[in-house]
């Protein structure tokens, strides 16, 4: 009882938290929901130990895959967003192969380079990748009515719903993965691999599982942002974006579900909005790099330490 | 209920109307405000990031014009003088950012007109600008195409104007033969690297090598330069390489001790190349965007007001600071302000409209509005552009160039180094 009640609350927030927001927060609202996608669906891979940064590469995967399946195919937008999400998880799988024969440092490694050449490739083959230049003019979001609600696309509030549902989907389909016993073999994986292999656990096809389906919903994630901004190109999903991701992740904590997202809204929050509106529009990487700094020093363990915390005391009171 | 909300503003006068209405409501408390009449205007670019220094220049500029302006009466339209106000919004040279920014300056600051540095950042903007109308410039006219009816490049027609610092070399340093360029692979590499190709063949200057591309995040030049000099060229080209990469490769060309001609599009903060290599090394260093207490900049045909007044206020008020674009979107308020005056009106299209009637007040001379053949539409400003020696550590104009005669004489060639790099306009996926 208690969790439908917070179930209708959440989601009655989240249905009228767009029309407390000024068209351009409503904007900043998509591109938050499309990212906690793609930070939650990180946190999957991380579960096994290893941390990639090509993650954001994976995401263009989807991105790209997803705008010529409806551009040059013309497949229907929905149908491409879900293809885009499944390239995406068989690129992982293919990678696997070379990536997963290192571990720790060295995936990170192998996986920077991995999405180095994917990047590269997107800007050699202008055709049909569209160079550095990358594609533009994909196709947006059919608009359709379901009587009470007409979804106009180019407006963010359509997009807002339509991505929270696709990325609320997702989260629970992350969630019931990480609860159901591949989710604890990913732990273990990380945790106790030796004594997982002795018990008869393929680590490297679990950690190619969780590769794939982490790349998956980043795909997803990638798709959504294509065909909501109609162009992306290979500087989309550079180093730069997956230093962002990472950060979301290591100041949020990975301990938890939550923690990256929280990581994500409130830097994004920050970044995005509070030092925009108060006037340090040009000092705003000085500042977020302080706060990123701060926050490891004095909460190494994440946002979501806050948060237990909180919980504990209200727990022993 | 909320679709019919939702879907107002859809058409574009009755977006921009509402547009208009939302942001005078907003702007009810703002007491202090209802004395002067203001218009605002968007200044939608890179203020933070390795493509600042073709935003943040020319924001300062703006501020400068804007003081200059509004000392002097303002806009006047037929309704009365208005004062400008620039609101900007840092892009960080995103599309995505450039989407909510052109939406935030439209739909919650009301402004009448929205400066772009544009390059990767357009294709984001486009379908706002498709569904409000509204005016938008670019200092990067390869952003234009037929459907782009309200995007200007009114003042940079990059890449052409690079053409005239190499016929200007072909005609006055006759001993160079042979040239290699590098670039940073990307929207604005490309078409500069066509333009520049075009422009060598056309100076019959021989191409030693393919242009060497580069990724846009590379920070060690030193393989790079080892490369582009292997074959002992008379003239290394920069293309129009930021000025993050324009520093090192200098640095790096004078480390490894080369003694030739270099070309640039830009210099940007060429003092501190200077310091970090030799008067002597950038002496003669050719690119195109001048400091603008040049001399040859009072003559009659400069349309930009009072330029040796502006450089001198700019370094007054943000020494070290004067870059290419410091002065190019002042430049671009000189023309949309004429035109509103005109018009006697703010109104997008009533901009646009006398904008293009007749030949254009550029900065550096009056010109026609151009670009059907390389951009599929006229809304490129093009007449003479400066050609920029170093000399004695001090960037000095050496000769004004007309490119549309340039274009008159080699236009088929341009077309076919931009066929080749897929820059045309029908080739842009």
């Amino acid at each position: 009882m208690r969790n439908l009640l917070i179930f209708i609350v959440g989601a009655a927030a989240l249905i009228t938290l767009p029309h407390f927001l000024s068209f351009s927060q409503q904007e900043i609202l998509v591109f938050l929901t499309i990212n906690i996608l793609l930070v939650s669906s990180y946190r999957l891979l991380t579960l096994t130990g290893e941390w990639s940064l090509g993650h954001v590469v994976i995401m263009g995967v989807g991105a790209y895959a997803s705008a010529l399946f409806s551009k040059e195919l013309g497949l229907y937008v929905p149908v491409s967003i879900l293809l885009g999400g499944i390239v995406a998880a068989l690129l992982a799988v293919l990678l696997s192969f070379p990536l997963f024969r290192m571990k720790g440092f060295y995936f990170l490694i192998g996986s920077f380079a991995a999405g180095e050449i994917i990047r590269l490739l997107w800007k050699r083959f202008r055709d049909p990748f569209g160079g550095a230049k990358g594609i533009k003019g994909i196709d947006p979001m059919p608009d359709f009515s379901i009587g009470i609600y007409d979804f106009d696309f180019f407006e963010p509030i359509s997009y807002y719903y339509l991505s929270a549902m696709i990325v609320a989907a997702c989260l629970w389909i992350l969630w019931r993965i990480e609860r159901s016993p591949v989710g604890l073999t990913f732990h273990a994986v990380h945790w106790q691999d030796k004594l997982a292999e002795a018990s008869g656990v393929n680590l490297r096809a679990y950690r190619t599982l969780a590769f794939a389906i982490s790349s998956g919903f980043a795909g997803i994630a990638g798709a959504l942002l294509a065909h909501y901004i109609g162009t992306i190109n290979p500087n989309s999903f550079d180093v730069e974006v997956m230093v962002f991701v990472l950060t979301w992740a290591i100041v949020g904590g990975t301990g938890t579900f939550y923690g990256p997202i929280l990581g994500c809204i409130v830097l994004t929050v920050l970044n995005e909005i509070v030092l925009r509106e108060l006037g340090f529009e040009q000092m705003r990487p000085l500042i977020y790099g302080a706060i990123m700094i701060l926050s490891i020093l004095f909460m190494p363990k994440g946002l979501e330490s806050v948060v237990q915390r909180i919980i504990s005391r209200r727990a022993k009171t | 209920m909320l679709s019919k909300i939702a879907k107002t503003g859809l058409t574009r006068r009755t977006f921009l109307r509402s547009t208009a209405a939302a942001t005078a409501v907003g702007a009810l408390p703002r007491a202090s405000l209802a004395a002067d009449k203001v218009i605002k205007i968007g200044f939608l670019a890179p203020l933070t990031g390795a493509v600042a220094a073709w935003g943040k220049p020319g924001l300062d500029g703006c501020e400068i014009w804007a003081e200059r302006v509004n000392a002097a009466g303002g806009v006047k339209l037929a309704d009365g003088n208005y004062m400008v106000e620039f609101v900007a919004y840092d892009n960080e040279y995103d599309p995505a950012k450039a989407r909510t920014g052109a939406t935030k300056l439209i739909r919650e600051d009301g402004v009448s007109f929205i400066m772009m540095l544009g390059g990767d950042t357009w294709p984001g903007v486009q379908p706002v600008a498709d569904k409000t109308g509204m005016l938008f410039s670019t200092l990067l006219p390869s952003d234009l195409s037929p459907d782009t009816t309200t995007l200007i490049a009114p003042t940079e027609v990059h890449p052409v104007y690079v053409v005239t610092g190499v016929e200007w070399l072909a005609e006055n340093k006759p001993e160079l033969k042979t040239a290699v360029m590098c670039a940073q692979d990307d929207a604005l590499g490309l078409p500069s690297v066509a333009t520049y190709l075009a422009a060598f063949e056309a100076a019959g200057i021989e191409m030693l090598d393919e242009p060497l591309l580069f990724d846009p995040a590379t920070t060690d030049f030193a393989p790079v330069v080892t490369r582009l000099i292997s074959g002992n060229p008379d003239i290394v080209c920069l293309d129009t390489c930021y000025s993050d990469y324009v520093h090192p490769i200098a640095e790096q060309l004078f480390q490894q001790g080369f003694k030739g001609q270099i070309i640039s599009a830009t210099a940007d903060f060429y003092d501190q190349m200077i310091a970090k290599t030799s008067e002597e090394f950038m002496e003669g260093f050719i690119f195109n965007f001048p400091d603008f207490d040049d001399p040859a900049l009072n003559s009659d045909q400069i349309n930009f007001d009072d330029p040796n007044g502006f450089f001198a206020e700019y370094n007054e008020k943000f020494p070290g600071q004067w870059g290419a674009v410091s002065w190019e979107y002042a430049s671009i308020m000189d023309l949309w302000k004429a035109a509103a005056e005109k018009a006697g009106s703010a109104e997008p299209d009533a901009v646009i409209t006398a904008m293009k009637d007749g030949k254009g007040k550029h900065a550096f001379g009056d010109a026609d509005w151009w670009g059907k053949d390389l951009f599929g539409i006229d809304n490129a400003l093009v007449g003479d552009w400066p050609v920029v020696a170093i000399e004695s550590g001090k960037a000095t104009i050496k000769e004004f160039r007309n490119m549309p005669a340039w274009y008159d004489k080699h236009g088929d060639l341009l077309i076919k180094h931009m066929k080749a790099y897929d820059q045309m306009w029908d080739q842009r996926s």
